[in-house]
């Protein structure tokens, strides 16, 4: 401890110094690809129970048919929020985790960070499994780097969901 | 106007140069005659926080009338790369000594 900044203290007592923050994003350094992997799967989901939802004939009652269109487009709600989900975890992981140096090593990710996007918005917009299954594809592709750059071998398991996916997860020590 | 201003450093974006703690005296008169170039440690203006200040290092200096600033630990700051370029007059002044 100097001298001067003794001083610089002791002029504290007189008048405060301003702050000058040597700035950091908060929260500092908290990413975890999980979030997108599962949003994938609730499209992956959603995808699944549209195609398994009975269509109301044409002998079907004013009830059934406003059944059939609730559930419909609860359904249909979810999956739109939860490619948005998925789509801006993505988009996170890549504008504020992921450096220089990880695309150095993994250039893929720039196609698989594409992909992600981009399936992500054809599940959106349409009652399509293989671009629901795309999506969390590229999210589980993007999750295996995730926890290469962080130190961890990953497994793919069947996700314990009734999605029954195949996913990555980190093999934590 | 008296040409030395010292601010207290808070956060950890600029480790190990500047420490949470430290103390820095700024030089208000150093880009008078001039300019930043790369490698100044400076003190401007928060262009997100218009009233507070940010300690940073320029990692650039695209033309005479704004400059990039960044953090030393790239990691964990938030700068020209979240905030982009930062005009020239928003610099309050360039790093002359840190007390510690």
């Amino acid at each position: 401890m100097s001298l001067l900044y003794l001083l610089a203290r002791w002029l504290d007592r007189i008048s405060p110094a301003p702050i000058a923050y040597a700035h950091c994003d908060i929260p500092c350094g908290i990413y975890d690809p999980h979030h997108a992997q599962l949003a994938a799967h609730t499209v992956v989901r959603m995808v699944d129970l549209i195609n398994q939802l009975e269509k109301p004939g044409a002998s079907s009652t004013p009830e059934q048919r406003q059944e059939y269109t609730n559930k419909l487009t609860r359904y249909i709600a979810t999956k739109e929020q939860h490619s948005e989900i998925a789509k801006n975890e993505v988009r996170i992981l890549w504008g504020d985790y992921f450096k220089p140096e990880h695309v150095k090593t993994f250039p893929e990710l720039h196609e698989l960070v594409w992909k992600a996007l981009k399936s992500g918005s054809k599940a959106r917009q349409e009652i399509n499994l293989q671009a629901a299954e795309d999506l969390l594809k590229a999210t589980n592709d993007i999750a295996s780097i995730f926890w290469k750059t962080k130190g961890f071998e990953t497994i793919t398991a069947k996700a314990p969901y009734p999605t029954e996916r195949l996913t990555v997860y980190p093999k934590f020590k | 106007m008296f040409p030395l201003r010292r601010f207290r450093v808070e956060d950890d974006s600029m480790r190990p140069a500047l420490e949470p703690g430290d103390y820095v005296l700024v030089n208000r008169w150093a880009y008078k005659f001039r300019s930043p170039a790369k490698g100044d440690l400076v003190v401007v203006r928060d262009p997100e926080t218009p009233q507070r200040f940010l300690v940073k290092r320029v990692s650039a200096v695209p033309d005479a009338m704004q400059v990039r600033v960044a953090g030393d630990n790239a990691d964990r700051s938030r700068d020209s790369r979240a905030f982009g370029p930062i005009p020239t007059r928003e610099i309050v002044g360039k790093v002359w000594i840190r007390l510690r």
